[in-house]
């Protein structure tokens, strides 16, 4: 029988409703929790890149997964390393067996932590890098289709949560729904645009088009259209703040 | 060019998806259009399912950013919805027929609005599941024959080959992986069509055009060499400019 893929599973549904739910980072930790059973995992992290600390571990569950961020980002080499400069994923089912060459320095440090495989998802939007999702496992495995799936989604959604919430300017808008949006082009040439016209990296670009959709109660597709036709121009908001996250690696 | 050369052109551009050097997005735009003329339909796209099942446009056989809009609107609702959910081709979808309108209101008026009647879906299969679908669109009401429909079904097969690069039959993870870059490098696309259409004062669609050239006329990547402007590594200026819109 043929049938559709790609339907996120229950467990993973309820986990990412948590973390859209709740305006502040306990919402993050919630979510992280719920989806250790989801993706059947000893530990996730959460590590965001930032242009003034490169990378910097936000959340962790579980004292190995916490040990094994600190890890690659001490050393500098590494699963989640490689899948945030590449933007793809780096699913290592077995880390004893990497092919020589392969992180020499992480495979040193980490036969002490109780970790066998290590999967890394990206947290992107187009050339948009914000960070790495990572899930640990102790023993040698592999994700299933289904885990695959529940993964990417929940690596998605909090990509969405940090760019929607991390700006210090844009804070005070609250949370706005972005994902319905995501699969327009006008929105992803309006943030080049944007952040031609304002000088700003792409992530600060796209927080831009959102806030103004916002103040001006617009949906942000609209908004885009304008930009994209040159209807409208957003205007320089002056605010110096460095970015908080970062396009380039 | 006859039909034979048309279509060894395409099964050249399959293998050239086995190399190293090869990037998906230039790799679906070329076969859409090659789609498109092959089955004398007006447009056609490629639509994948992201990890939620919402399908997102990875490359039409036109960049026109309003075609752009018609398959964006197939993200929840649709004649490529209904095909990737039941596996079935979906064919000669009249669009000025109130009942599509009634059912898919978003999508029917976009694609009415520049001039397509009727269109078709067909499942991009992967042994027993589907991972997305590829939209035909016509100007003119004409049924796809008996051998366009066994074409168009093939054509959708390697789409799906290219995609996933032949080469990894073995490992859901890895087709999971190359599908999901693959929407990242759509998005990647569109954010540097702004950015160049702002440096350069000219529409997106323009932007696009002279970007994709240049990527071919010097054998680059078109996703890398994207990537590569969006983080300055590589400096717009050696892009011929295109001409700036003529005043109306």
């Amino acid at each position: 029988m043929i049938q559709a893929e790609s339907v996120i599973s229950d467990q993973m549904a309820e986990a990412i409703r948590l973390l859209d739910d709740a305006p502040w980072t306990g919402g993050v930790d919630e979510a992280i929790e719920a989806a250790l059973t989801a993706l059947d995992v000893a530990g996730l992290a959460v590590t965001l890149a930032t242009p003034e600390t490169g990378m910097e571990p936000v959340v962790c569950s579980g004292e190995a997964a916490r040990r094994f961020e600190d890890l690659q980002f001490t050393v500098g080499e590494g699963p989640g390393v490689d899948a945030l400069r590449s933007g793809t994923l780096v699913l290592v089912a077995d880390l004893t067996e990497e092919r020589a060459g392969c992180w020499p320095l992480l495979r040193g440090e980490v036969l002490g932590l109780r970790l066998r495989s290590v999967f890394c998802f990206p947290m992107t939007l187009g050339a948009i890098r914000i960070g790495v999702l990572s899930a640990i496992r102790p023993t040698a495995s592999r994700l299933t289709w289904q885990q695959l799936d529940d993964a990417l989604a929940l690596a998605a959604a909090l990509t969405h949560w940090y760019l929607t919430r991390t700006a210090s300017a844009i804070d005070r808008t609250g949370p706005l729904p972005l994902t319905q949006s995501l699969g327009h082009a006008e929105i992803h040439q309006a943030t080049g645009m944007v952040s031609v016209q304002l000088r700003l990296p792409l992530a600060q670009a796209l927080q831009a088009l959102r806030a103004h959709a916002y103040g001006q109660s617009r949906p942000v597709t609209d908004l885009a259209h304008d930009i994209v036709t040159r209807r409208l121009r957003l205007p320089s908001t002056g605010d110096d703040t460095p970015p908080s996250v970062t396009d380039k690696d | 060019m006859p039909r034979e050369q048309q279509l060894s052109q395409i099964f050249l551009d399959v293998a050239d998806t086995l190399v190293a050097d090869f990037d998906i997005i230039e790799f679906l735009q070329r076969f859409t259009e090659n789609c498109a003329r092959l089955l004398g339909v007006d447009a056609a796209g490629i639509l994948l399912a992201d990890e939620e099942g919402h399908l997102r446009l990875l490359a039409a056989s036109d960049e026109n950013t309003r075609l752009l809009e018609v398959f964006a609107t197939q993200h929840e609702q649709g004649p490529c919805v209904d095909c990737y959910h039941s596996g079935l081709t979906r064919l000669d979808i009249d669009l000025t027929d109130p009942d599509t309108t009634h059912a898919w209101p978003q999508f029917a008026t976009a694609a009415q609005k520049i001039g397509y009647t009727t269109t078709n879906a067909f499942p991009l299969r992967l042994r027993e599941s589907v991972i997305g679908a590829l939209g035909l669109f016509q100007n003119v009401p004409a049924p796809l024959g008996e051998e366009d429909l066994l074409l168009a079904q093939a054509l959708a097969d390697m789409a799906t080959i290219g995609i996933l690069q032949q080469r990894t039959l073995a490992h859901s993870e890895v087709e999971r992986s190359q599908l999901q870059y693959a929407l990242t490098s759509r998005i990647i696309l569109e954010q540097v069509k702004g950015i160049l259409a702002e440096r350069w004062g000219t529409s997106v669609d323009d932007a696009f055009t002279a970007l994709r050239a240049y990527a071919r006329s010097h054998h680059h990547r078109l996703t890398q060499l994207a990537l590569d402007i969006t983080t300055g590594r590589f400096d717009t200026a050696h892009i011929p400019r295109p001409a700036p819109p003529a005043q109306q």
